[in-house]
């Protein structure tokens, strides 16, 4: 028996030294950080999360990147590139880019960055075959209709088809898109624009493991031990080697949040890219100059399934009638929820109220901010007043208004027929906290509201399905443009949540558009979904006028909203902690985070 | 061992990939039954190109045909596909990859659960109703009733952050201290528990008071009749409690960011990551059936009036 303890207690004393060994790091040379768990691939092409897109920033080179300008603000710069071209107009309207490389693009293995790696990247990552997330950001580049066409069953009309994007020489990318985009220098320092080459990636598993991580950027993969840890260390053969500053930066995998906060406050990870809600207060408190909170474009919102039926059967309205009858409703429900109490007492993350669906950080041609324009109306930005004393007259107009179809029993202060209605969530304790918040504001008019929440691929394919009557949703930009929140509510859109056009709502002929007074021989009354806003959202694509282009999109909020099929809760922000030590930090409104500029000091 | 052993052993082997086989079929067709698929996504991907994957993976292919050929490549070249969700890694690879941590976590927390849990049993059984004796009780039904995502956040506040005893994640040196411990002590205080009523029932058996009598020296009596009596339902409990903590326990991974397999079982459910949800689940059931027989066999070493007919 003794024995036993012995050895046991020996056991325990050789596994407590081992651990005092641990020594404290922090060189001023290399950083622990921890975004999330293990991004499921690293291939620019097929990755469509955003720990991943940081990570790929790191490691490869695309024609542009984010960076800071002296003053701190954040601009789009060339990289690959000599510099960052104006298009060419062709006699069809069509534009062409000419981009040249610079000198001495190296790829992690030693050969040449060419042209042509570029060209085949792009055809790689808009091809159906692949098969990635985000292929149809290419959708703006000449020929990306014929290579995603395909017939009603899925099948490719064109297999063959390719972008008209070429390689001119070794150096010079010509590529034509089918008219000027605005945003398309942010597109070329998006990950999926970024450069492979052929014989690398026909290794299907090359992204899998540093010994075939070929990449051309300020980094280079030197470890990546799976579901722990990814290290990347500095690149000697990257053009702009010189100004990188940090030599080694270590990607620990984990992504709970308790963890995280741990590992943080023991100095292991000098950043981590999550807080648990429970504790921000706290944290916030006890480490004011590490406690980020940062904006980023994405909103969080409830839809309606458009052809869910709201109206009491006794009112006999049909068609338009009905549908106008639906909209004012549903608006009015809008306003029945505090935007303020539910950033301040459930997200905590200082979280925005939103008035409008386009996300605050998208910004108008003359630099103001989109959502402030939006909604035209005075005294307040967005389609509703957000502001806290604005709640009460907000409710109260939203009562009246319910009045006008229901019946109100004024004893009780409580409608009382109001059909049933039906709150679909994803199973997490936030959705669920906001999911009561709502059915407890509903509950208070006599309004109930069922709370049901599905496992995340479950939900998300009743949600797609239409099978719902409301549901949580919630929309992150991929570039800081406008039309990335309003061209997925056309009919044909594969993020159509609503059920724009669709089933019975196809042949509702209940809106209008007018787009005369910006010089478009376009007017409709009384059209149908897709007489009006998918005409619209054609018309915004295909416009070359950014001052009229942004008009457009205004016009498209507007109709969109005027349906109160979209119930803006409040925009997304990005809550951080990173140690005070490291300077020379920046991250993007789209959430990547950049390392490679950074400093340890202490 | 003889020829009836034999053919017992035999018989459970055949019963075994039985059992297998009908976890395979039933988790196959229940896992295509469940709504959503590996390319759902909050940005939907085009029509062509949700066509293209499902071509890519065989998910085009009626589920029979697939059931078929899935079966066909386990048994007639042990592939297990590739992961859908982690493209380009295999899932055989995966496995493997998480299988390393998890092992080696649950096989020495095993042992450390399995040495303790019989010492402290036979203390307490030894000196039952002693002092000593409701301490360990308590000790052990706290350990029991407590969960283990309650048992590691309170290691983790204590002893990686109050303390700072132990690194908090699983990469640093000395960070699967934490998790060995957080996975022991639940199978450790069971242990305890099953050893001393056992104990204490082989201790009032009448061969002990004969042995006693005839003067046998206190520490035969109890390591050579009464600790070897009383393992049985201690092996019983064993053998499946070292497959599930050597699958990987899900939440002590998260809590202290150990890179095992319980993550990878449960993001194949949650994100329809089909193949490799099937090669965690046949790991999973494998190794259970594995352990049961393993206990089986092991009853009748310690007990040789078990007759495994």
């Amino acid at each position: 028996m003794k024995k036993i303890l012995a050895l046991l207690l020996a056991v325990l004393m050789v596994l407590a030294i081992s651990t005092a060994c641990t020594k404290k790091q922090t060189g001023a040379t290399s950083i622990k950080v921890c975004l999330s768990s293990e991004p499921d691939t690293l291939d620019p092409a097929l990755n469509s999360a955003v720990d991943g897109a940081t990570l790929i920033s790191h490691l490869f080179s695309g024609l542009a990147k984010w960076s800071q300008d002296d003053s701190g603000k954040l601009v789009i710069v060339a990289d690959a590139a000599k510099e960052l071209v104006k298009g060419v107009e062709n006699a069809d309207g069509t534009v062409t880019y000419t981009y040249t490389l610079r000198d001495g693009l190296k790829w992690s293995d030693g050969k040449d960055v060419t042209a042509n790696d570029f060209v085949f990247a792009w055809n790689r990552a808009a091809s159906a075959a692949l098969g990635a997330d985000y292929g149809y950001m290419f959708e703006v580049v000449d020929g990306y209709e014929e290579v995603c066409a395909a017939d009603d069953e899925g099948n490719p009309v064109n297999p063959d088809a390719k972008l008209n994007a070429k390689a001119v020489d070794e150096k010079t990318i010509e590529v034509t898109l089918y008219n000027s985009v605005s945003y398309w220098d942010e597109l070329l320092a998006f990950p999926v624009y970024f450069p492979v080459r052929e014989d690398v990636v026909s290794n299907e598993s090359w992204a899998t493991d540093p010994k075939t991580y070929v990449s051309n950027g300020a980094y280079t993969m030197t470890a990546w031990t799976h579901d722990s840890v990814i290290t990347i260390e500095k690149n000697p053969n990257y053009v702009d080697a010189d100004q990188v500053k940090m030599d080694k930066i270590e990607f620990y995998l984990s992504d709970d949040e308790n963890n995280m906060v741990a590992n943080f406050k023991n100095g292991t990870w000098q950043l981590i890219d999550g807080v648990p809600t429970n504790e921000m207060a706290t944290l916030q408190k006890e480490y004011p100059d590490e406690y980020k909170v940062v904006g980023q474009i994405g909103t969080y919102y409830v839809c309606w399934n458009v052809n869910e039926e709201i109206l009491p059967a006794e009112l006999g309205l049909t068609g338009v009638e009905a549908e106008n009858a639906k909209a004012e409703i549903r608006n009015a429900i809008a306003l029945m929820f505090d935007r303020n109490y539910i950033v301040e007492a459930i997200g905590q993350a200082g979280q925005v109220p939103a008035s409008s669906f386009v996300a605050m950080g998208m910004t108008n041609p003359d630099g103001s901010e989109f959502y402030k324009t939006a909604g035209h109306n005075d005294g307040f930005s967005g389609y509703y007043n957000v502001a806290k004393d604005a709640f009460e007259a907000n409710f109260n107009t939203a009562k009246e208004v319910l009045k006008k179809y229901y019946a109100f029993d004024e004893a009780s202060g409580k409608f009382t027929n109001f059909p049933t209605l039906n709150y679909l969530y994803n199973t997490s304790e936030g959705h669920k906290a906001i999911g009561e918040y709502l059915q407890a504001q509903l509950a208070g008019v006599g309004i109930t509201m069922k709370l049901e929440n599905q496992e995340w691929n479950t939900f998300l394919n009743t949600r797609k399905q239409g099978d719902y009557s409301i549901a949580r949703n919630g929309w992150l930009a991929d570039y800081n443009d406008p039309i990335c929140f309003l061209d997925m509510w056309t009919t044909a859109s594969g993020n159509n949540d609503v059920q724009f056009g669709k089933g019975a709502h196809a042949n509702v002929a209940a809106y209008s558009l007018d787009l005369t007074d910006l010089g478009y021989d376009i007017k409709v009354e009384n059209g149908t979904w897709a007489e009006t806003y998918d005409v619209l959202i054609k018309t915004i694509k295909s416009c070359t006028d950014n001052e009229v282009r942004y008009q457009l999109m205004h016009r498209a909020e507007d109709l969109l909203m005027s349906t109160g099929c979209i119930c803006p809760l409040y925009f997304y922000t990005d809550t951080f902690m990173i140690s005070k030590n490291v300077k020379g930090f920046f991250c993007n409104p789209l959430g990547y985070k950049y390392f490679m500029y950074c400093t340890v000091e202490g | 061992m003889n020829s009836k052993t034999a053919f017992y052993i035999f018989k459970r082997i055949l019963l075994a990939i039985l059992t297998v086989w009908v976890v395979i079929t039933v988790t196959f067709f229940v896992m295509h039954a469940v709504p959503g698929g590996p390319f759902l996504s909050e940005k939907a991907v085009s029509p062509a190109a949700q066509k293209a994957l499902e071509a890519k993976y065989g998910l085009d292919k009626p589920l029979l045909e697939q059931y078929v050929t899935y079966l066909k490549d386990i048994v007639t070249k042990f592939d297990f596909g590739p992961s859908i969700k982690k493209r380009g890694r295999m899932v055989l690879e995966i496995i493997g990859d998480g299988m390393k941590t998890s092992a080696k976590l649950g096989v020495i927390a095993a042992v450390i659960a399995a040495i303790t849990g019989i010492v402290l049993g036979a203390v307490a059984a030894l000196r039952r109703n002693k002092f000593i004796d409701k301490v360990i009780m308590v000790i052990t039904t706290a350990f029991v009733s407590m969960p283990s995502f309650i048992m590691g956040s309170l290691l983790l506040v204590l002893l990686t952050t109050t303390i700072r005893l132990f690194p908090a994640n699983g990469d640093e040196p000395g960070g699967l201290v934490l998790p060995i411990i957080t996975l022991s002590l639940y199978p450790m205080a069971y242990i305890t528990r099953l050893t001393r009523s056992s104990m204490l029932d082989v201790l009032g058996q009448d061969y002990i008071r004969t042995a006693k009598a005839k003067g046998v020296s206190g520490p035969k009596i109890i390591f050579g009749h009464a600790l070897k009596n009383s393992l049985i339902p201690v092996i019983t409990y064993f053998g499946p409690m070292l497959a599930y903590i050597v699958t990987g326990s899900l939440v002590v991974e998260k809590v202290f960011s150990v890179p095992g397999i319980g993550r990878a079982f449960v993001n194949s459910i949650t994100g329809r990551d089909y193949p490799l949800l099937m090669g965690t689940t046949i790991i999973l059931a494998v190794l259970i059936v594995v352990m049961n027989l393993v206990s089986d066999i092991l009853y009748k070493i310690v007990d040789p009036r078990i007759n495994l007919e």
